[in-house]
């Protein structure tokens, strides 16, 4: 049985213009999502920004209410749970953050911080045993257990980030959600966290949602890659045959977009036209057809559904596995 | 004639006991026409050094210890206001990180393009110049776009109309500082894209700022790479990521992961970079550094040039 299931999941916005007007449009941040995961393994998100990805993880944590579709953990619908049975199933699922200096209160000492999900949860018996506990999360992360009694500010970017993912594991979560974990660092400290969760998933067989936007990361880390284009999944494959052989025009945009480090590579480089469109009025048909170097007259009409291109790799796309030619 | 010489920059903020090295002995050339990367961590300089070639940062909290920055043989530290209003754009155009905040909200983008115009070229001060200029960059229906505000565009539009700005001028040497980081990757593709092209076209000198090793590959002719306040490797683009020989670009590069590099354990470097103000003695990545010897912290390591166009700051980069 798979540890996260995601059904359908919908997540609208309403916009306002003005104080007294009714609601009349709504923002599809998240629309009509579907994906599992397993115990133990890292999916990867991938997606410009404003593509929903974000809004996905929260909705997943119930920090931002869902308007349709459910979200099952270890088979169980989380979707419409409330108070203390909601906050009894946190304990399986925890979330980090991009950004480490918002994400710390900056009048808590780390023992606090990483102690009050303990204290929530009331997972230890004594306050030996507590301190205990702290010092242990502090070392399984990387930080000397000296640490306990400061402040965040007076740690670095990197540090903080250890911090949020020992405050994440003080509950023994099941699944971690973490959203652009690495981006906030600088180059030589991102992979210390990569490795630092690699590690800890290899340990505690912790599973991950890695949402970021650089898809080198997401391949690294990941097992299975998802990519999402104005609120929703457009490609779903192995993080290595969505590298080798992406299969929506989209992901194969994306790929050649990055720039690369090897000086000999003479990958093609494919530039989309424009930008994102407004996920208030998105295009009508496949939501990447304006962009498309590829599309033809039913797309700007039928909504692709996601079909099995090739063995376990999905895409949403009506032309999917057509090459798209670079321009040089 | 360099374009551009810098020579032994150094750079301190506050004053006295409590000053802060913030550029240390940094020497850099561009020629005309060439692209310069400048790349480093957060805080390793790169941004106060390419602000100081038209004396951007203010003094005080900045000041100017030593060194020379020619700017077509002229020395701006030593330049007068006026002088400095004249090469501000006429000769050296910026590019900011981030477009949204570098633009006016309050003036439609036409109007803030034309002012450009306005001081360096008075006689082309009008709709028909700025409608080519946003032609030039590549914003479509440029007709109807100048009376925008700078709100009513995404940032990839922003992005572009900073670069028309900045071209307005016709400037020899055009710096743009981390240009693509707050931009999505298919976005950052069109302005890099963008660049080169115009590069090109009116052949201008670029130097560009990023942390991106892959933009540098993508961009440069030549490198430097700097760590908290000096350059630790200066050399042609594609040798350096070739074959990178200061331990710092070797760490800097291996602990980036790349496409299709399979599930390898990243090489991270150990421990943060040096906060300024507390550098270790020595050799400044000798803490960090694999191959360190106890003789690293004895003295900060000359930049000499190894082999032909290749400068490196550490005397055992043959080990490395």
């Amino acid at each position: 049985m798979s540890l996260l299931e995601v059904k359908n999941l919908k997540v609208h916005f309403p916009v306002k213009h003005g104080m007294f007007s009714r609601v009349h449009e709504f923002v599809k941040a998240v629309d009509d999502v579907s994906f599992s995961i397993d115990p133990g393994e890292t999916l990867g998100l991938v997606g410009e920004s404003g593509c929903g990805k974000t809004t996905l993880g929260r909705a997943i944590v119930r920090l931002v209410e869902p308007t349709a579709g459910s979200v099952l953990l270890n088979g169980e619908d989380i979707t419409r749970m409330g108070g203390s049975a909601l906050r009894a199933r946190r304990r399986k699922f925890q979330m980090i953050f991009q950004d480490p200096y918002g994400s710390l209160n900056p009048r808590m000492t780390v023992e606090q911080i990483v102690g009050e999900a303990l204290d929530i949860h009331q997972l230890t018996d004594s306050p030996s045993a507590r301190q205990k506990r702290i010092v242990e999360l502090l070392k399984a992360v990387g930080l000397d257990a000296v640490y306990a009694q400061r402040y965040p500010h007076e740690f670095s970017g990197g540090q903080r980030q250890r911090i949020g993912i020992a405050r994440a594991l003080a509950v023994e979560p099941e699944l971690i959600i973490c959203d652009e974990p690495v981006s906030a660092l600088d180059v030589s400290v991102q992979a210390q966290i990569i490795n630092l969760l690699q590690d800890l998933q290899q340990q505690r067989g912790i599973a991950y949602l890695f949402i970021a936007h650089d898809l080198a990361v997401v391949e690294h880390i990941s097992r299975r890659v998802m990519v999402m284009y104005l609120g929703k999944i457009v490609e779903t494959a192995e993080a290595k045959t969505i590298i080798r052989e992406p299969q929506h025009p989209y992901t194969q945009a994306l790929i050649s977009a990055i720039p690369e480090v090897d000086p000999e590579s003479k990958r093609q480089r494919i530039i989309l036209p424009g930008d994102v469109p407004s996920p208030i009025h998105p295009p009508g048909g496949c939501p990447f057809h304006p962009r498309c170097p590829i599309a033809e007259e039913r797309c700007q009409s039928e909504v692709p559904a996601l079909r099995e291109v090739k063995r376990s790799d999905w895409a949403a796309c009506h032309l999917a596995g057509t090459k798209i030619d670079a321009r040089r | 004639m360099n374009l551009l010489e810098i020579k032994n920059l150094k750079m301190d903020f506050g004053q006295g006991p409590d000053a802060l090295r913030a550029v240390d002995g940094l020497s850099l050339t561009i020629g005309a026409g060439e692209t310069v990367c400048l790349v480093g961590e957060s805080g390793c300089g790169k941004s106060v050094t390419a602000l100081s070639i038209a004396r951007l940062v203010p003094v005080p909290p900045a000041h100017y210890v030593g060194g020379e920055i020619l700017l077509n043989g002229r020395d701006t530290l030593k330049m007068s206001n006026g002088e400095l209003r004249s090469i501000r754009g006429g000769v050296v155009s910026y590019v900011f990180q981030e477009p949204g905040a570098s633009l006016n909200p309050v003036f439609r983008v036409g109007n803030q393009i034309k002012e450009s115009l306005k001081l360096h070229r008075p006689e082309k001060a009008t709709d028909a110049e700025v409608i080519r200029l946003l032609k030039l960059v590549g914003i479509p229906a440029p007709e109807s776009r100048l009376r925008n505000y700078p709100f009513e565009m995404s940032g990839g539009m922003q992005q572009r109309v900073m670069i028309a700005m900045a071209l307005a001028s016709e400037p020899k040497l055009l710096v743009a500082d981390e240009p693509t980081t707050a931009l999505d990757v298919t976005i950052q593709a069109q302005i890099l894209d963008l660049l080169r092209d115009l590069k090109q076209r009116l052949g201008m000198a670029i130097l560009l700022i990023t942390h991106n090793l892959g933009i540098v590959g993508d961009m440069a002719d030549r490198v430097a790479v700097m760590y908290v306040g000096q350059i630790v490797e200066l050399s042609p683009a594609s040798e350096l990521l070739r074959r990178p020989l200061h331990p710092y670009t070797q760490a800097l590069i291996n602990s980036v992961p790349k496409l299709a590099g399979g599930a390898n354990r990243l090489t991270a470097i150990p421990g943060n970079v040096p906060r300024i103000g507390n550098f270790p003695p020595g050799c400044r990545f000798a803490p960090r550094c694999p191959i360190a010897k106890p003789e690293c912290s004895d003295a900060v390591p000359e930049l000499i040039e190894v082999e032909p166009g290749r400068w490196v700051r550490c005397p055992f980069w043959k080990t490395s």
